[in-house]
């Protein structure tokens, strides 16, 4: 299949290093302590973060840093075909885990010991990249929760389809089968939180790639800074001097 | 004195405040050792903080404060105002409604032990005597206790009960620290009273 037109144009008229429309908004549930919906195109997601709060189940207490959970969740409508039963099944407990490994990383657990941050993400509308989007939506949560982190983490996809690096992939381009690169970076300590991979890739283009969904992590940081300041900015004004 | 110096600005996690050199980190910022930098953990308002003249430490301190409230957490030495809920022989239970004056947000148990009832004869308190459950208590918080509560003490004379129902269901009204009389029916009940200021 041709994923790249003569004209270099993808099949959703986008360039090959051409990112999704990203929207980001902060305060989507009342009741959380921080909460954000978060935008890639037409791949949705809400998160809602608890905590720090005493542990639940006092086995699990840890007496130096916090306990942190992650619950990722597809609702039935969100992709095509209705899942009947989308909760508990492998696909959704490893994003659960690797979204929670890659939080875990940024946030100063050491700082709240003996509680429980709890993470909770849903993805409305599934169109490729779920997992990026996710983790956009947490880091949002959590700073709006005001839960210190060492940096922001941020998320984007990459893939390599038709011997072009194309940035964020979409559901056609994602199942098409080719490698498919998720990374994670704290962007302006410079490391990598999450990398993950399907399929296999030459060295050399595997670095391209890989630069290319950096760049989109950059990009995507950018646009989460700026929405926080507006948002702090917001707060202060309606608080009033 | 100048309590806050150079302009303020807003920042964001990640963002660099200054070399660890320089200055130091406080609330809402941290510093990595590995390339010596000082860091935000929070969103909010950057702020510099002298370094007291009578440190060594001639660093100052920058801060990050971010905008969410969180509620108010008992720490050794504050007053906290309690409800009873359990009196037992040796001990009775409250939980932790106020710190200071602000109220919790969420449930913090604390414990008051019979020999932090009073500070004289420590060992003829009766908690029966002490304590109802339903009452508000003001107390201080000695230490953090065990896992499960806070270790509260009413030993001093402005610590005790401040409001209590009788089983008439009134308001009583103090008479001395250790007596307290319903309005409606008279009778006196057994409290460790609390002095309330601009009270005699």
């Amino acid at each position: 299949m041709e994923f790249v037109s003569p004209e270099g144009l993808r099949l959703d008229g986008r360039r090959p290093m051409e990112m999704r429309q990203i929207r980001g908004e902060i305060g989507a549930v009342a009741k959380a302590d921080g909460s954000a919906f978060f935008e890639m195109g037409n791949t949705k997601v809400i998160a809602a973060v608890y905590g720090p709060r005493e542990v639940e189940n006092r086995s699990q207490q840890i007496s130096d840093q916090a306990l942190v959970r992650c619950e990722y969740t597809m609702a039935n409508f969100s992709t095509g075909d209705r899942v009947r039963k989308p909760k508990g099944d492998r696909r959704s407990t490893e994003i659960s885990l690797v979204i929670r490994q890659t939080m875990e990383a940024c946030i100063l657990t050491h700082l709240m010991p003996r509680s429980q941050i709890d993470i909770f993400v849903q993805v409305l509308q599934a169109d490729g990249g779920t997992r990026s989007a996710c983790i956009n939506a947490a880091t949002l949560a959590l700073a709006d929760a005001g839960i210190p982190m060492r940096d922001l983490v941020t998320s984007c996809s990459a893939g390599y389809l038709n011997s072009t690096p194309l940035l964020d992939l979409n559901y056609v381009e994602d199942s098409a089968g080719g490698p498919d690169v998720t990374v994670g970076i704290l962007p302006k300590l410079d490391k990598v939180t999450l990398l993950q991979m399907d399929a296999k890739l030459p060295m050399d283009i595997f670095e391209n790639v890989m630069q290319l969904a950096i760049e989109g992590c950059k990009a995507i940081a950018n646009y989460i800074r700026e929405l926080l300041l507006e948002n702090t900015k917001q707060l202060e004004y309606r608080r009033g001097p | 004195m100048q309590e806050r110096e150079e302009a303020e600005e807003l920042v964001t996690p990640g963002e660099v405040l200054g070399k660890g050199s320089q200055v130091k980190a406080g609330r809402g910022a941290y510093f990595s050792p590995q390339n010596d930098t000082v860091y935000a953990s929070l969103t909010g308002r950057r702020s510099l903080i002298p370094p007291s003249s009578l440190s060594s430490d001639q660093r100052p301190t920058v801060e990050v404060t971010g905008h969410s409230a969180h509620g108010a957490i008992p720490e050794p030495g504050s007053i906290v105002i309690a409800r009873v809920t359990k009196v037992m022989a040796r001990m009775a239970s409250a939980d932790i409604m106020c710190v200071g004056p602000k109220s919790v947000r969420e449930k913090f148990t604390g414990i008051i032990r019979q020999q932090d009832v009073r500070a004289t004869e420590i060992d003829k308190v009766d908690m029966h005597l002490s304590f109802r459950p339903g009452d508000i208590v003001r107390a201080l918080v000695l230490s953090l206790g065990d896992a499960r509560a806070y270790f509260l003490s009413t030993a001093k004379n402005e610590l005790g009960v401040v409001s209590a129902e009788s089983t008439a269901g009134a308001t009583m009204v103090p008479m001395s620290w250790t007596e307290m009389q319903c309005p409606l029916t008279g009778q006196i009940e057994q409290r460790k009273v609390a002095k309330v200021a601009g009270q005699a």
